[in-house]
């Protein structure tokens, strides 16, 4: 059937079946590869995407939840000025290693301060909690996000 | 082939699901994980789905003078930032992470009737109650009456649930606590929620132990005569019988369960 959402700004519209997941649709349909598949089951935030404003894990969505929504994937939300000081704090601070979970990461830190002006370091681990990283430890990525804090870091 | 639809009203879905049997699906954080096949393929339903998610209707919090009256389709992220009473939301922004709680539903994680789910000790100890609509008509039942075991209720296939009524009360301090491999985003391995008025009035129930929540209505009324802890645990102890499986043993459960009630409980009654 034909299934209407907007991706990344840009009304779209696809031949789907509504049981087909919106982590699917991005990645083969559209060849959005920033949004990677981990564990498929909720827990890894590997897949995260913005759906009208709220960070959701895209390998949990079937296409008949995404009817209308608007979708933002790590490709657009890395034109945008928010995503550039957190890329920034990221490298600065060593949070990325193989890369994998980075794309979640950012897009959840994004969201953290949508919650909090200045999260504390327990906000930070909850507000990161459904994103698992193997290769840092996690430390640089508090470090980052304890650097976004020090520079007013603001959500928009 | 499965067929698959997507009401926008409740009278649309309650007509679906009256001519077939039928998967009802909300959020989907566990349908999409139970119905998964291999990687890249689609979910296995057996049965017609019906998405339920477009429901506007069912995505309030409403009150009245004596009920919360939630929606199904409340997400647990609308619980968390709402305007209940501090007892109801700070369990519910315990429950998994924000990604999931932004898409889980309160109606959800009911119907699905997980042993472990978090927010049924939550609701049963606030004596909620849930509507259950069929183009035959429609039922309110306490939540306790709902759940009839691991997985199973009593909603009929032609039934929806659509409203969740939690009663207001006048209970000025709780106890929550579930307790994990982590502390996010995992199945609890037991959990307590404690709420009450002083002792003048108390619910207790213990979540992911037995396979169903456990609440004792006699030892609790015992309790608020007596204050008694030692008979208290006596009483839950003969209720108990968890299980050993992948998350837990059935003695660090029964345990820990007994523990927390205990501390908090000792804690009270030396503050009164």
């Amino acid at each position: 059937m034909k299934i209407d959402f907007i991706l990344n700004g840009n009304a779209v519209s696809i031949e789907s079946t509504y049981t087909r997941r919106l982590l699917d649709v991005i990645r083969e349909d559209f060849d959005l590869t920033g949004t990677k598949e981990g564990c498929a089951e909720g827990e890894c935030g590997a897949c995260l995407v913005f759906m009208d404003d709220l960070l959701v894990n895209s390998c949990m969505v079937p296409m008949a939840n995404a009817v209308g929504k608007s979708v933002v994937t790590i490709e657009s939300f890395a034109q945008t000025e928010a995503y550039k000081s957190i890329e920034n704090a990221f490298m600065s601070s060593g949070a990325v290693q193989c890369g994998y979970c980075t794309p979640g990461m950012v897009m959840a830190v994004y969201e953290l301060f949508k919650k909090y002006d200045a999260p504390t370091l327990q906000q930070v681990k909850e507000g990161l909690s459904g994103n698992l990283c193997r290769c840092t430890g996690y430390q640089m990525i508090f470090e980052a996000v304890a650097m976004l804090v020090k520079e007013g870091y603001r959500y928009d | 082939m499965i067929n698959s639809y997507r009401p926008t009203t409740v009278e649309e879905a309650l007509q679906l699901i009256h001519q077939k049997r039928c998967h009802i699906f909300a959020g989907g954080t566990d349908l999409m994980i139970r119905k998964r096949q291999w990687q890249g393929a689609e979910r296995k339903f057996t049965q017609p789905v019906v998405f339920i998610n477009g429901i506007d209707s069912l995505k309030n919090i409403e009150e009245t003078d004596t009920h919360y009256i939630i929606g199904a389709l409340v997400t647990q992220t609308e619980m968390a930032e709402s305007h209940l009473p501090e007892y109801i939301r700070v369990p519910y922004a315990q429950m998994s992470h924000p990604a999931i709680r932004n898409i889980a539903t309160v109606g959800g994680n009911i119907v699905n009737a997980a042993s472990v789910a978090d927010s049924i000790p939550i609701l049963l100890a606030l004596d909620a109650e849930v509507t259950l609509q069929s183009v035959e008509g429609e039922r309110t039942i306490p939540l306790g009456a709902f759940i009839l075991g691991k997985y199973k209720t009593v909603r009929k296939d032609n039934e929806l649930l659509t409203y969740i009524h939690i009663p207001k009360k006048n209970y000025n301090a709780y106890y929550y606590k579930k307790i994990g491999q982590r502390k996010a985003s995992i199945l609890s391995k037991v959990s307590v929620f404690i709420v009450h008025h002083k002792l003048d009035e108390i619910a207790i129930t213990i979540g992911a132990v037995n396979p169903m929540v456990i609440r004792s209505v006699q030892l609790e009324k015992q309790f608020i005569k007596d204050h008694s802890i030692p008979d208290l645990i006596q009483g839950f102890k003969a209720i108990l019988s968890g299980v050993n499986d992948k998350r837990s043993t059935k003695d660090y459960r029964e345990t820990v369960a007994i523990n927390m009630i205990k501390t908090y409980l000792e804690g009270v009654i030396n503050e009164l």
